[in-house]
């Protein structure tokens, strides 16, 4: 059997009965449905071992080539498998731990992330550092072995849901900017802890506010260094190969037929063709940009297909869900209580171009990093 | 590094001296000689070279504006040998015989028409190989890439024309992409030369946020490019999607460089003018959007 058939047969046999209501759910925009069935359903596929496939062996991964990985997700894709609960856990969470911890570390927390009990959220984002992350001011410090945390963080997705939080806080109250900075890894079920819900303008909420007031962890719960939590956030950043990004256009793909369906039934589809033709043209560059993205090793990378992937598709999807507007017509003025998909494809993409690095800040590291253009002069002093 | 980046690299150093873009205002059969004898480059083709080196190849033709036909010339080898039609490969091969493409039936204006030993015709969708029996040389828009005005004898047939036509689509999509990326690094060593109000152009914003724009376009049209030339199995889909994407980015790179450029790119002197010439005239050869919507249908989307 080849891993195609195997993954394939396996989600045939799985996204079924009890779990069936769950297929094409979840996912940005759409992660407040099928919450506790999505929390059950990560563990069933951990029960198949499909957590951590591309994992090393020896910490309980697959091992799975990035061959096998797109295969992966074409499929799970394919099967209409709904967004992973915990997908912070699994791409970021365990791939740092697995990069910078402790064996105690690897040993403590990795279990749980592949066994789909211990669910993840990530703290980075503050109210005065978004695009520039290295403004954090949440702080942390030693005191009779527990790191003590306080600050506030936002936009941190599932927080409500999540058992651990990863943290950038500043340790070394004495520095600024990338400097003095800590991973730390912190338990959410704690009274210092407190989420907030964020309303967006869908009207529903995956986002959270993350207030720390005095929040304990454990001093070994610090990756890397202390000191080396810049260091250790953005090396994640170097395994991110876009594998996953293939996935992400798979559901692209089904929400662009959805479209053109709509349109070839309303009788709009001539009216709108040119624009529903370079729609399909530039998802198929999606695909042949991910796939030379994944092709290209680090003697051949031009440093910035990440930038290039994100200013390619956030826009793109933003255009679509106007797109889907257009073709709907004037039945997209009403809601019946609740939005459409068309609808929070269209309000949802909004946030495409800003979440994970805004289109203005790829824009700059593109120029800078690409093409070595001098950064713009005026700084805060 | 692998053998492509190899070929790709020194066909550079190989054009960059030997063909530089101010030399192809002119023609100079020296080039053509060294680079089908001496570079080999003409019997890729025959070779059976894949057809993503054929695309670097001709990528690096584009950063040079090559005068020389080599597009053509081994677009024909490729579409003959795929027919089964071996009358003109060793000619094409080694250099000796020139080809032009006259793929959308009219030979009122073929570049490259002007010496070229036979000519791909097509009729309707069927391929036929004719020799040239008068030729008119043309002035042209773009002062790079000859033309001429030809008639052509009876010919033979030899297939369909489709594959062909895909052929020559990626292949422009390649020369478009080179060229294109040639042009963007030459506006990126302006504005880090340039000084105004004290400061490098490459430091504004406007102007840094207008380069990375104009890279994703461009990054957009060589993964299209890149992926149609690797031939897979919807290359008749990818072929025609690469030359209209690649085609739109020529066009919007050469525009926009002038503007980046300012003054010095509004003169004779300056290469923008070149590059930008050669983009307009090679996208108006077809319809970008026609491209996208053959590509659409045939997708079956």
């Amino acid at each position: 059997m080849t891993f195609r058939d195997e993954v394939a047969s396996w989600l045939a046999e799985h996204l079924t009965g009890r779990f069936a209501p769950l297929v094409g759910t979840g996912g940005p925009g759409r992660e407040h449905e099928n919450v506790e069935l999505r929390r059950e359903w990560e563990k069933e596929l951990a029960t198949g071992r499909w957590i951590g496939i591309a994992w090393p062996r020896e910490v309980g991964g697959r091992g799975c080539s990035i061959e096998e990985q797109v295969v992966f997700y074409e499929e799970y894709a394919k099967a209409g498998g709904p967004a992973r609960i915990n997908h912070l856990g699994e791409q970021l969470a365990g791939p740092t731990i697995i990069a910078f911890g402790t064996q105690e570390q690897k040993d403590r927390f990795l279990p749980g992330i592949l066994a789909g009990t211990e669910l993840w959220c990530q703290g980075y984002s503050e109210p005065n550092a978004g695009s520039d992350l290295a403004g954090v001011r949440t702080k942390a410090s030693l005191v009779d072995g527990e790191w003590h945390v306080d600050g506030q963080k936002t936009w941190t997705s599932l927080a409500h849901l999540a058992h651990w939080c990863f943290v950038i806080a500043r340790t070394d109250p004495s520095s600024s900017r990338h400097k003095g900075l800590s991973f730390l890894l912190v338990p959410m079920d704690q009274p210092g802890i407190e989420v907030r819900p964020i309303i967006q303008l869908t009207g529903t909420s995956e986002f959270n506010e993350v207030f720390f007031d005095d929040a304990v962890t454990a001093s070994d719960n610090v990756v890397g260094e202390p000191g080396d939590g810049w260091k250790v956030a953005m090396g994640l950043l170097a395994f991110e190969r876009g594998v996953s990004t293939l996935g992400q256009q798979v559901g692209f793909t089904r929400e662009y037929a959805d479209v053109v369906e709509l349109a070839r039934a309303n009788g709009t589809f001539e009216r709108y063709e040119a624009e529903l033709v370079d729609a399909w043209a530039s998802l198929q560059v999606l695909k042949h940009q991910a796939l030379r993205t994944l092709n290209t090793d680090q003697a051949t990378s031009n440093g910035v297909e990440a930038n290039v992937n994100k200013l390619l598709w956030a826009p793109w999807h933003k255009k679509l869900g106007e797109l889907a507007m257009k073709v709907s017509g004037s039945a997209a003025m009403l809601t019946d209580g609740e939005l459409t998909p068309l609808q929070n494809l269209f309000l949802f993409t909004r946030s495409d171009t800003i979440y994970g690095g805004s289109s203005e800040i790829q824009r700059n590291v593109i120029a800078e990093r690409l093409w070595k253009l001098p950064r713009d002069t005026w700084t805060a002093t | 590094m692998t053998e492509i980046d190899d070929l790709r690299s020194a066909v550079r150093d190989f054009l960059t001296d030997n063909a530089p873009v101010r030399s192809n205002l002119e023609d100079n059969p020296s080039t053509w000689k060294r680079l089908s004898s001496e570079m080999g480059l003409t019997s890729l083709p025959v070779e059976d070279a894949p057809l993503s080196w054929l695309a670097a190849v001709i990528e690096e033709t584009g950063r040079v504006l090559l005068r020389q036909p080599y597009l053509p010339t081994v677009v024909a080898a490729t579409a003959l040998k795929a027919a089964g039609d071996e009358q003109h490969l060793a000619g094409l091969a080694d250099g000796s015989l020139t080809a032009a493409l006259a793929l959308d039936g009219d030979l009122t204006q073929v570049p490259h028409g002007l010496e070229a030993g036979i000519v791909l015709v097509a009729k309707g969708d069927e391929l036929w190989v004719c020799e040239e029996t008068a030729v008119e040389p043309l002035e042209t828009l773009d002062l790079t890439r000859p033309a001429a005005r030809i008639q052509v004898s009876a010919g033979r047939h030899v297939g369909s024309a489709l594959h062909a036509r895909d052929l020559e689509h990626i292949s422009y999509a390649a020369e478009s992409v080179g060229a294109a990326q040639r042009v963007l690094e030459l506006v990126v060593e302006h504005l880090l030369v340039r000084t105004q109000f004290g400061r490098p152009l490459g430091s504004f914003q406007a102007l840094r946020h207008k380069v990375a724009d104009l890279t994703v376009l461009l990054e957009a049209a060589r993964s299209s490019t890149w992926y149609a030339a690797g031939e897979p199995e919807d290359f008749a889909v990818a072929a025609p999607l690469a030359r209209a994407l690649a085609s739109e980015a020529f066009v919007t790179v050469t525009g926009e460089a002038i503007q980046l450029f300012g003054g010095i790119g509004f003169t004779w002197e300056h290469d923008a003018h070149l590059f930008f010439k050669r983009a307009w005239t090679t996208a108006l050869a077809t319809d970008s959007k026609a491209l996208k919507k053959l590509a659409f249908d045939r997708s079956g989307a």
